[in-house]
Parts: structure tokens; C-alpha cells; sequence
């Protein structure tokens, strides 16, 4: 018999979940009914809110009762991507601070929807069934569509925002009917018994049906990570969106799609089918050379910063076509850097936006004769982006590279290592005007100490995990 | 008790205290730095004896099994040496009048030392490649932050060139790993990699990447512009260690993994080094830039060295390990008196100026003075190398060795044309900045002078530390030959 009841424990166990939720409509009526004090606090409410959550996620304990465990795992991989979420969270809230202490705009619905998204992406993360799954991404998909047009008056915040819209409501049409289809075939749409029901399948025409529906998720999963050729969103949203909101998405909503792709296919379905890894080995070929070449173009740096995800995107594909007992691993190592890093180069443009156009290639000049510090730490981030040792970005490309290595992906290696002489002329590109050039105009940099905080936080982080990277994975590991 | 760790921690906790340093004139700096950049050297005499075999060993990474794996042994020992004094001859190139941001500038020196430290006792194949790659990034601000009007230019470059030499490395690191049983270790990979069917590609890729950082000919298209345009104590880092990387990377990983490849393929190798040796000639004959003439003249002599590398004989190699040393010297040497000539003259170029050894009797001298050590006269350092190397051609082969004699020729007529037109032909106007070197020029050439007299009536010792080197290498030698004879006979 089935026990209805919740424990004291089972609500521990999601408790990051209620807290976010809590915190998300304590901040909507504080907006309603008191507006000045959310313009004064709610930044900070929304991070101490964050902060809390990632404690309890940090402290929860796991649950067994059915009425839970269907819907929501409680796994060394739900806690990791939970953990990461609610990071990514806290940080974006503070750099969106200075953001809103130089544009004019209300706060309260940007922080609910903030921590709605981020609800979102926790559900992803922790999902044990595709229709949580859908639940999450469509949670984040309709609050990111908010956030991109929340500068309502400019005119390429609305323009990203309805293109988003539309590609991202396709993306979820695919996603669905993938969903139905897999369905179809197999009865279930709960990720423990994908696999075995799978390996049931006698007739080709159900493989057929269950085939064809893992496709159209991974195409649907594709869009949201913005793997080519489903990327054609992502360079004009990430350039119109707010740049708070660009790094959200940058780190968030890259990190979320993957947290899909790691819990349907490292997770539910590790290695169920050759072909499927022949497929998505190929789109990260197209993804890296794709994107590398596109980015060597950019000037906008918000329009640049997509293009490097992309080719991120490229580099994450890689474990899920690697498979193996340390994909995961693998992945969980590059998120984190790539995200770290990321960061870090969005806490430092905090420092320079103050325009709807968002800061420019030339706005970079001299950067290092107006602040050693900022330079320093934006060069560093890029060339952890980069992958030059003795980054950390080096030991994840290893690593990732390692594992597609012992697969036998010799081709997708090599192209991959290809790249990365496009990638650090690009990279180093910007570099090189921060320090060689001289700043056009000496305006003071803007104020920003809570980017300044992320900054070195997420330099640490990074720092750290090139002197000690196992024991990062002792951490990552159940 | 083991100076490993202080050795390889040191330069960075100099590199730490620059950085960190509050801000005082640029000539205190330079004093702190001089000084500073004696203490490595320091570490390095007062340990010599125990310097061979030390050793350090932590596991790093357990996914892939890399561990932190340091050793020194002999031929490490010369390139420590070699990078101890380098840094320290650089410091003193150091204008420091003109020196912008100088706490960065000494802050990159000593990263780069503690990087080439880090590589030069690297037992780990991943950790190798960890250090080759990162020691670009240094000299790449190096370039670009202090160096001449086209800079940027000659520093991305030079990048891309590294990067690209570079980029397959991994590719050959992670086939070492599979087909030699999961390990990363050169000493555990070298029992193996002779039988692996991969190691052509493998070795190939290693080759690409060490061709391009010494530069072996053909490899060489970033060479002029980047010591031209990087201000003189990068380019005495550039010409004086960073393409001993190179030679360095041929010696651990070339012949310690691949010995009988590398011997397979030395007639190839051999030929590009001697092309190497004669194009460096006579571009440099045909220079109007006197930087750009050392620079030739650097590509040159170090593709001499490379034959000493591909000769495949113990004598020859000797020659090598030997002027690898006097090569580091002699080109510090050469590129610092040419910065001094710089400074005083504000061009580099040869056309317009001439005689200046009215004005600037003892540069002139002194600079005669490297520039025969430069062309091998005998009593100076690199007539013993060059010699050595020759000799060991000669009982390989007597027609390519009297072939390549001829650019010994070929290095005095441009190196002399360059004396003949600057200093010692009819005089131009005098001009007030023409002020000659004083004591503390003559200062910083002294210890300079006594390395070149030293190695070159007296070179035993040095000899003597490079033996362990050859003596495996003859081992390795004697154990090939038996090996193909067993093949042989039935």
C-alpha cells in the first residue's frame, strides 16, 4: 500500500524546492504591496533566499516515499545539479545589481522570475520522468521569455525576446510529441523504466516509434542548448537580452539543457543505442567548427559570448557521445569551469555596460591600463574558456577529450583539437586589445562591488580546482 | 632534504611579491629584481651536488591517472642552469628608463621562470604538455605589452604558430596513454612505445610541436618578426631559452620514447637542419637591420645544434648538449650589446649610421668581442661545440661535414659585414645621445665574458656534467645495434 503522507524528511528532501517557492511569491507581494521596499531589497532578499536553498540542498536528505520518487530523484547527480543551479542563481542576482542601479526599471518581477527560472532548471535536474522534465524546462522557458524582453523599451530586448519565444515554443513542440511518441512505444514515460522497456521492444515498428522519439527530445534538448543547427536563436536573444540576463542564460540555460541531455543519456539511457552517439557526435563536429568560425567575426561581446557557448555546447556533447562510467564525471568537471569561468567575464562586463547595446570589442582597449585587477581576471577567464594550460580549462578538454579518445572518436578528437587553434585566436584577440591598446577615453569604470565579489569567487573556484581537481570529483561523485 | 619543491615554488613567490608589491620607482625595482633573480641560481649552486636525482611525486588528477611528477637529472640540470642565468642576464638587459608598468613586466619574468623550471624536470607526459603550452603565455604579454610599433602583429603570431605546433599534442599524449597501458609516465611509456603501431603519428606530432618552438627549419616563419619587435630582455628569453625548450623537448621526449624513429627518420631531419643552418646565413647576410641579423644568425646556430641532434653520433651530441649551453650565451650576449647599441642609436637599422667606433670605443669592442665568439673563433665557446659537432659529422659522413663547414665561413661574413659597416667604416655625424658604455655596462658583461673563455679554453667540466646524457644515449646505442644484428641473424 501506498503511504500518503509526507514525512518530516521527504519535505527536507525538497525543501530547496519550497523554499524557492516561497521566497519567489514573498517577493511577488512585497512587489505588489510595498514597491519602494522591493526596489530597496529585494535583490537581497532574492539572494539570501538562494543562499538558504542551496544550504538545505547542500544538507538535504534523501527520500524514499512513493509519492516523491516517481517524480523526482534524489541522486548524486539531482543533488550536484541542484547545487550548481542554485549557484548559478545567487550569482546572477548579484550581478544583475549594478545592472539596476544604472537602468531604471522595476525589480520585484525580475527577481520572481528569476527564481522561477531557476526552480525550472532544479526540476530538470532533478527530474525522474519526462513530463518533470517538461514541467522544468517550460517553467525556465516562460520566465527566460519575460526576462529577455524585460527592458520593455528597447527595441532589440523585444525582438530577441519574440524570436526566443518562437523558437523556444517550437523547441517544446518537439520535445512533446517526442514525449508522446516515446510513450507510444514503450507505455511509461518515467526514466527507470526506459531502458528495460527498450530492450523489450520485439517489434521494429515500436524501435521505429521509440527511435524516432528520442530524436525529436534530442532536437528539442538541441534547441535549448543551442547545438547547430539549432542555434540560430541564440546569437540575437543572448544580444538583446539584458546583460544580467545574457549571463543567465549563458551559464543557466546551457547548463540546464545539459543537465537533460546528462539525465536522459548518461542517466536512463547510458549507451542504448550506437547510432544515436554516431548522430550527436557529428552534430558536435558541425557545432565546433560552426561556432568557432562565426565567433572569430564578433565585436559585440554579449553576440560573442553566445557563439562561445555554442562551441561549449560543442565540447559538452562530447561525454554523451563518450559514454562510459565517467561521462558524467567528465561533464559535471567542464560545466563547472566553463560556468566559472563564464562568470567571471560577465562580472567584468558589469563593470563596463551602460548602454542598451551592451559593451563592444573596442569598449575593451586598454582595459589593463584602466585596471590591472578587471584585465587580469577577464584574461584569465577567457583563457580558461580558451582551454590554454595551465588553466583548468585545459585539464576539462583533457578530460572530456580522454574519454571520446578511449571510445575510438579519433575524428571528432582531432577536429575538436583543431578548434582550439581558432578558439585562442579569438580569445586571445581580446586579450590583446585589453593590453596593448590604449583606452580610447578615460571614463572611470562604473561602480559594481557585487560583480566584483563574483569575480573573485569564481576565480577561486577556479584557482582551487586546477591545484586540487580530484578532489572536485570526489565531490561530484555519489 | 630535498630542494625541489623550494626550486620550483621559488619563482613564483618571487613572481607573487612583484605583483603584490606596493609601487616604487622603476629603478628600485630593477635592483629588487636583480637580486631576486639570483636567489634560483643561488638554490641551484648551493645543491649542486644533489641536484642529480632529486625528485617529487604526488598523483593529481585519478580519472586519468596524472601525477606531479618531478625529477632532475643531468640534462635537466644543464637547461635549470641555463634558464637560472638567462633570467638573470635578461633582468640586467632591462632599460629601466623607458620600462613601462614594470611590476608586471618582473612578474611575468619570474612566471616564466617557474613555468621553464616546471617543464624542464617534467617526468609526466600530461604535466609536459601543461608547461610547453603555458610558457607561451608569458612571453606572448611579454611581446605585445613592451615591444616595438608592429607588436601585436608579431606577438599573435607567434601565438598562433605555438598553438598551432601544439594543438595535435594532446592528440599523441592520449594515444601514448591508451596502447601503453594507462599511464602517462615517460619512463613507463618509454619501455613501450617502440613496439606501439601508432608511434610514427605519435612521434610525428611531437616533432611538429618542438620543430616549430626551436624553430627548425622549415618551421621558422614567426622567428624574425617576433625577436625583432619584443624589447631586448624578451628577445634574450625568446633566442636564449625558449628554443632550447624545443631542443630540450628532443631530447626527453624524442629520444627517450622514440630513439630508433628518430634515428629512422634522422637523415630527413638532418638535411632540413643543415638547409636550416645555411638559409639562417644567408638571410642574415642579406638583413639592413642589425636585430634582424642576430635573430637570422640565432635561427642559424640553433639549427646547428639540431644537427648536432641528428647525426646520431655520441661525439656530435656532446657538440649539442654543449652548445646548447654556449649558444644561450652567446646570443644574451649578443642581443644585449645590440640593445645597448639600440638605445644610444633610437634605430636598428643598419643603412644610415656607420664608424661608430670613434664614438663608442669600448661597445664597439666588446661587441667584437661576442661576435667572434658568435663565429666560433678558437679560445671561445662555441669553437669546442661546433667543432664537436663536426667531428662527429665527419666520421659520419666527411662530404657533409666539409659542406657545412662553409657556413662557419658563411656566419663570419655576415657577422663581419655587420662590424665592418657599423663600427669600423668612415664616420657619420656625431650626436649628442652617442654616450659609450661605462662600469656598470662592463659590469654586466663581465660574468659574460668569463662563461664564453671559460667553456671555450677549459671546457671539461661542463663535459663532464653532460656525460650521463651520452653515456645513455651510447648505451641505448650499443643496445640498438645488437638488437638489429640479433634481428639479422636467424
Amino acid at each position: 500500500m501506498i503511504s500518503l503522507r509526507l514525512t518530516l524528511g521527504d519535505v527536507a528532501a525538497i525543501a530547496p524546492l519550497l523554499i524557492l517557492l516561497l521566497g519567489s511569491l514573498a517577493i511577488l507581494l512585497l512587489e505588489s504591496f510595498y514597491e519602494k521596499g522591493a526596489r530597496k531589497y529585494s535583490a537581497w532578499f532574492t539572494a539570501t533566499v538562494m543562499a538558504i536553498a542551496f544550504v538545505a540542498a547542500y544538507l538535504a536528505p534523501t527520500s524514499t516515499n512513493e509519492l516523491l520518487t516517481p517524480w523526482i530523484r534524489f541522486d548524486f547527480m539531482a543533488r550536484f545539479f541542484t547545487l550548481l543551479f542554485l549557484a548559478i542563481g545567487f550569482t546572477t542576482t548579484l550581478l544583475a545589481i549594478p545592472f539596476f542601479q544604472r537602468f531604471e526599471s522595476s525589480r520585484g518581477e525580475f527577481h520572481f522570475l528569476l527564481i522561477a527560472a531557476v526552480m525550472g532548471l532544479i526540476l530538470v535536474g532533478d527530474s525522474a520522468d519526462f513530463l518533470t522534465l517538461f514541467i522544468g524546462l517550460e517553467t525556465l522557458s516562460l520566465a527566460l521569455y519575460v526576462l529577455c524582453g524585460y527592458m520593455k523599451k528597447w527595441s532589440i530586448s523585444q525582438e530577441a525576446s519574440i524570436k526566443y519565444f518562437l523558437t523556444g515554443a517550437l523547441a517544446a513542440a518537439f520535445l512533446l510529441y517526442g514525449i508522446a511518441l516515446v510513450y507510444g512505444a514503450v507505455g511509461t514515460t518515467g526514466f527507470a523504466a526506459l531502458l528495460p522497456a527498450y530492450k523489450g521492444l520485439d517489434l521494429v515498428e515500436t524501435r521505429i516509434l521509440f527511435l524516432t522519439g528520442i530524436s525529436l527530445v534530442s532536437i528539442g534538448l538541441a534547441f535549448k542548448a543551442a547545438v547547430v543547427p539549432f542555434h540560430v536563436w541564440a546569437p540575437d536573444v543572448y544580444e538583446g537580452a539584458t546583460t544580467p540576463v545574457t549571463a543567465f542564460m549563458a551559464v543557466g540555460t546551457k547548463a540546464g539543457a545539459f543537465a537533460a541531455f546528462a539525465v536522459i543519456f548518461i542517466g536512463a539511457l547510458a549507451g542504448f543505442n550506437a547510432q544515436w552517439n554516431q548522430w550527436v557526435s557529428f552534430a558536435s563536429m558541425v557545432t565546433l567548427v560552426y561556432a568557432n568560425f562565426v565567433a572569430l567575426k564578433q565585436t559585440q561581446l554579449r553576440r560573442f559570448f553566445a557563439y562561445s557557448g555554442i562551441s561549449h555546447a560543442g565540447f559538452l556533447l562530447i561525454p554523451l557521445v563518450a559514454g562510459g562510467e565517467e561521462a558524467f564525471d567528465a561533464l559535471a568537471f567542464y560545466l563547472i569551469v566553463y560556468v566559472a569561468a563564464t562568470l567571471v567575464a560577465f562580472a567584468v562586463l558589469a563593470f563596463l555596460d551602460e548602454t542598451q547595446e551592451g559593451v563592444m570589442l573596442k569598449d575593451l582597449k586598454g582595459l589593463f591600463y584602466r585596471s590591472p585587477f578587471l584585465a587580469g581576471a577577464f584574461s584569465f577567464a577567457l583563457l580558461t574558456l580558451a582551454g590554454i594550460p595551465p588553466t583548468a580549462g585545459f585539464l576539462a578538454k583533457f578530460f572530456v577529450l580522454s574519454l571520446a579518445f578511449e571510445a575510438g572518436y579519433y575524428a571528432l578528437v582531432i577536429v575538436a583539437l583543431l578548434m582550439t587553434i581558432v578558439a585562442a585566436f579569438y580569445y586571445l584577440r581580446i586579450v590583446a586589445v585589453m593590453f596593448s591598446e590604449l583606452p580610447e577615453e578615460a571614463t572611470p569604470l562604473k561602480r559594481a562591488a557585487p560583480a566584483l565579489v563574483i569575480a573573485c569567487c569564481s576565480l577561486l573556484v577556479l584557482v582551487v580546482i586546477s591545484l586540487y581537481p580530484d578532489q572536485l570529483l570526489d565531490l561530484l561523485g555519489p | 632534504m630535498n630542494f625541489l619543491p623550494l626550486l620550483l615554488i621559488l619563482p613564483f613567490i618571487l613572481a607573487g611579491i612583484f605583483w603584490l608589491a606596493p609601487k616604487i620607482s622603476s629603478h628600485a625595482f630593477r635592483w629588487m629584481a636583480l637580486l631576486c633573480s639570483l636567489l634560483p641560481l643561488l638554490v641551484l649552486i648551493m645543491n649542486h651536488d644533489q641536484a642529480v636525482g632529486a625528485e617529487l611525486n604526488y598523483p593529481w588528477f585519478s580519472a586519468v591517472p596524472i601525477a606531479f611528477h618531478a625529477k632532475v637529472d643531468a640534462l635537466s640540470l644543464l637547461f635549470l642552469y641555463l634558464t637560472a642565468l638567462i633570467v638573470f642576464f635578461s633582468i640586467c638587459s632591462v632599460d629601466d628608463k623607458v620600462l613601462a608598468a614594470p611590476k608586471f613586466f618582473y612578474f611575468l619574468v619570474f612566471l616564466l621562470e617557474g613555468l621553464l623550471f616546471l617543464f624542464f624536470t617534467m617526468r609526466d607526459l600530461v604535466f609536459f604538455t601543461i608547461f610547453w603550452e603555458a610558457m607561451l603565455l608569458p612571453l606572448y604579454f611579454l611581446i605585445n605589452v613592451w615591444g616595438g610599433h608592429k607588436r601585436e602583429a608579431a606577438s599573435l603570431k607567434f601565438l598562433i604558430y605555438m598553438i598551432a605546433g601544439s594543438a595535435l599534442l594532446v592528440f599523441a599524449v592520449l594515444t601514448l596513454y591508451l596502447a601503453g597501458g594507462k599511464t602517462f609516465d615517460i619512463d613507463q611509456l618509454a619501455a613501450v612505445t617502440s613496439s606501439l603501431t601508432f608511434a610514427p603519428i605519435a612521434c610525428a606530432i611531437f616533432l611538429l610541436a618542438f620543430a616549430v618552438k626551436t624553430p627548425l627549419f622549415p618551421f621558422h616563419g614567426w622567428l624574425p618578426d617576433a625577436y625583432c619587435q619584443a624589447s631586448t630582455p624578451a628577445t634574450i628569453l625568446l633566442a636564449g631559452i625558449l628554443s632550447k625548450a624545443g631542443i630540450y623537448g628532443i631530447f626527453r621526449i624524442g629520444f627517450e620514447l622514440f630513439p630508433l624513429l628518430l634515428k629512422e627518420w634522422s637523415p630527413v631531419l638532418l638535411a632540413l637542419s643543415i638547409a636550416g643552418v645555411f638559409y639562417g646565413g644567408l638571410s642574415a647576410w642579406m638583413q639592413h637591420d642589425f636585430k634582424r641579423l642576430i635573430a637570422y644568425s640565432s635561427f642559424s646556430h640553433v639549427n646547428f645544434i639540431l644537427v648536432g641532434l641528428f647525426v646520431w653520433d655520441a661525439t656530435a651530441r656532446t657538440g649539442a648538449l654543449l652548445q646548447v649551453f654556449n649558444h644561450g650565451i652567446t646570443i644574451t650576449a649578443l642581443f644585449l650589446v645590440a640593445g645597448w647599441l639600440e638605445q644610444r642609436l633610437q634605430t636598428t637599422s643598419l643603412l644610415n649610421v656607420s664608424g661608430l667606433t670613434q664614438f663608442l670605443p669600448h661597445l664597439s669592442w666588446l661587441t667584437l668581442f661576442f661576435v667572434l665568439a658568435s663565429v666560433a673563433l678558437p679560445g671561445t665557446n662555441n669553437f669546442v661545440g661546433e667543432l664537436l659537432i663536426l667531428y662527429g659529422l665527419f666520421v659520419t659522413d666527411p662530404w657533409v661535414a666539409g659542406g657545412l663547414a662553409l657556413s662557419v665561413i658563411l656566419s663570419v661574413i655576415y657577422m663581419l659585414r655587420w662590424m665592418q659597416k657599423m663600427y669600423f667604416e668612415g664616420p657619420t655625424f656625431f650626436q649628442e645621445k652617442w654616450v659609450d658604455i661605462g662600469g656598470r655596462e662592463m659590469a654586466i658583461a663581465a660574468p659574460l665574458i668569463a662563461l664564453v673563455l671559460w667553456v671555450g679554453i677549459y671546457p671539461n667540466p661542463l663535459i663532464n656534467a653532460v656525460k650521463p646524457v651520452i653515456v645513455a644515449f651510447q648505451s641505448d646505442l650499443v643496445q640498438s645495434q645488437g638488437h638489429s644484428l640479433s634481428k639479422e641473424l636467424p
